[in-house]
């Protein structure tokens, strides 16, 4: 895109993921000199920067300033700033990085009021939940890399897991462990503290030939329960488990 | 209130000094009704106290240290000194400006002569007019007097310079100003750069407003100077806030080259910002007017080149001379420099693209 692309720019709305704001500036200020680089009606600007302070829940904290505000509520405010405009392609860069679970919670919910009235969103993260919760469709990329894309559902078929089972048990001996691993459709086990992770590739009745087995080595477990995989788990399977930069 | 009685316990004192009284300097009327007026015991404006010798004796007037220098007119005037120091700075502009002016009559009388000949007067009392010219311009011009009513003192050298590096500081609003724009220099702008809205007019909108900020900041300063210190800058404030202004352009723009041509984070741009300020002053005779005197006798260049010089010497012109060349020589100087400090960052700043923000 060229410098001077001015048509397609007035589309866009981009938040950074490092808070762009002016400190000097309160809430209302900033929001109106970042939307003012896009809309020179001022009447139409003033309904835009209060659309877009409800829209983050910033209501009560109009007239403070930056450094007066709480993390979550600067990320807010930087959302604010990005989007007060009403673009219809929308960056979002890690938003809820280093945020309480209700500020969150807020901005997830913000995120979906815009994409209900339109928007498409371009929205980057690592938490794989919010990934489930709000995305339509997910591409992975790993070192500038395309992994893999589609809807959560595809991507989770991607993973050659399809069960999880957990078992909440004191002192497993390693032997039974071993045992476990050479089942049929056992791709991996995990235990660490009194927690048994069982990961299955494929099949059926996994959790009823892990309870029987339990059973008849005499195993006594508190909890048992089976999960599908979760977007984390194909990510983890996608783009292995060393530790990044 | 400490400082407001300040100018009246510096008055520039009576400088003593020598003249060479060779056949060169007895046939310079210029000279010799210059130095007798300079040195005119019933006048509110001596500056020197002159005393006519041989060389020799000059000599050794100067190593007895009776004297702080003396002239000797030979095809130019050759001014000696034994150290430098105001005193001595002094006279050196003095009799620089004594032969700008020798220049400035005889190019009077030229065109006087030219004048009476076209009128068809050929009987000339040549005498007559050089003797009109000379008055005429030792009236008006030649005169080394204080033409602001009051005294120059150091402590009005310091104020000057000092006047100078708050202007020249305004170079980090410039400094400032660009970074808010570029996208590789702050999250703001990064906005900015996606925003539907040309670089330049960001950058001009806010070097305008940073140039308000500095006016703003100037205003200040003269207020307290002029109300709280009792500065009296006499009639040349005009002129004076005018070179302000021009001096803070100059300091402006080059903050803005700065931020613009440096790519480094804006804290080590700030540190060059007011490395570049404090060495400029330094130069200009900050800590001490025998600095400005020991560049400009050494490496002229550098002062030519020096924004803190150029306000510095502007102030100092206003002073020294009763006429405003050398004073609105300086304004252009520095305009010139603010219009190359502002092409150097428009040229870096039309060169500049991201591959990712």
């Amino acid at each position: 895109m060229k410098p001077d692309a001015y048509d397609i720019k007035a589309k866009l709305g981009v938040v950074f993921q490092d808070v762009a704001v002016f400190e000097e500036l309160t809430v209302q200020d900033n929001i109106d000199y970042f939307c003012g680089l896009y809309i020179k009606d001022k009447k139409k600007r003033k309904q835009y920067i209060n659309e877009a302070i409800e829209l983050v829940g910033l209501e009560e904290f109009r007239k403070f300033y930056p450094k007066q505000l709480s993390g979550g509520l600067l990320r807010r405010l930087n959302i604010a700033c990005g989007i007060a405009h009403k673009p219809t392609l929308i960056f979002l860069d890690e938003p809820t990085v280093a945020v309480d679970p209700q500020s969150r919670n807020n901005i997830l919910d913000g995120i979906k009021k815009l994409r209900d009235n339109g928007a498409t969103i371009v929205y980057t993260t690592h938490y794989m939940e919010e990934v489930e919760m709000i995305c339509d469709r997910v591409i992975i990329l790993d070192k500038g890399k395309v992994l893999a894309s589609g809807t959560t559902d595809e991507l989770k078929e991607l993973a050659k897991i399809e069960e999880k089972v957990t078992v909440e048990v004191n002192n497993l001996d390693s032997k039974y462990i071993e045992t476990i691993r050479k089942m049929q459709q056992v791709e991996d086990v995990d235990y660490r503290g009194n927690i048994l992770l069982v990961t299955y590739k494929k099949g059926e009745n996994n959790l009823v030939e892990l309870m029987e087995y339990l059973k008849k080595e005499e195993i006594q477990y508190n909890k048992i329960y089976s999960e599908r995989p979760t977007l984390n788990d194909v990510f983890l399977e996608l783009t292995g488990k060393e530790l990044r930069d | 209130m400490a400082f407001s009685d300040i100018e009246n316990s510096e008055k520039l004192e009576i400088i003593n000094i020598a003249i060479v009284e060779n056949q060169e300097f007895k046939d310079n009327k210029i000279f010799q009704e210059a130095f007798e007026e300079l040195s005119d015991e019933n006048s509110e404006d001596r500056l020197f106290d002159t005393k006519y010798v041989t060389e020799e004796e000059a000599k050794k007037l100067l190593q007895d240290d009776e004297i702080v220098g003396y002239m000797i007119l030979e095809e130019k005037p050759r001014v000696i000194f034994q150290s430098n120091g105001i005193n001595e700075t002094i006279f050196k502009y003095v009799t620089e400006e004594i032969v700008q002016n020798t220049e400035i009559v005889g190019n009077l009388a030229k065109d006087e002569i030219e004048k009476e000949m076209m009128r068809g007067n050929y009987h000339l009392d040549y005498e007559k007019i050089y003797k009109n010219v000379l008055e005429m311009v030792q009236e008006q011009e030649v005169r080394i007097e204080n033409v602001s009513n009051s005294n120059l003192s150091y402590t009005m050298i310091e104020f000057y310079t000092l006047i100078a590096m708050a202007c020249l500081y305004g170079g980090i609003l410039g400094m400032v100003a660009i970074n808010q724009n570029l996208a590789n220099m702050s999250h703001n702008g990064k906005r900015v750069s996606v925003a539907p809205i040309s670089k330049a007019k960001m950058v001009l909108s806010s070097v305008l407003a940073g140039y308000v900020a500095q006016m703003i900041g100037l205003a200040i300063l003269f207020v307290y100077t002029i109300f709280v210190l009792k500065v009296d800058y006499g009639s040349n404030l005009p002129l004076i806030i005018l070179l302000g202004a021009v001096g803070s352009l100059a300091g402006l723009s080059m903050g803005l080259a700065i931020g613009t041509v440096v790519k480094t984070n804006e804290g080590v741009k700030t540190g060059i910002v007011i490395s570049v300020t404090m060495l400029g002053c330094f130069l200009s005779g900050m800590m001490g007017i025998t600095m400005k005197y020991i560049v400009d006798k050494n490496i002229p260049i550098v002062n030519k080149i020096n924004p803190a010089s150029m306000i510095t010497d502007g102030f100092y012109s206003l002073y020294y001379y009763n006429t405003l060349n050398r004073y609105y020589f300086n304004i252009v100087s520095l305009l010139l420099f603010a219009i190359i400090m502002i092409m150097i960052s428009y040229h870096s700043l039309r060169r500049q693209t991201y591959d990712s923000i």
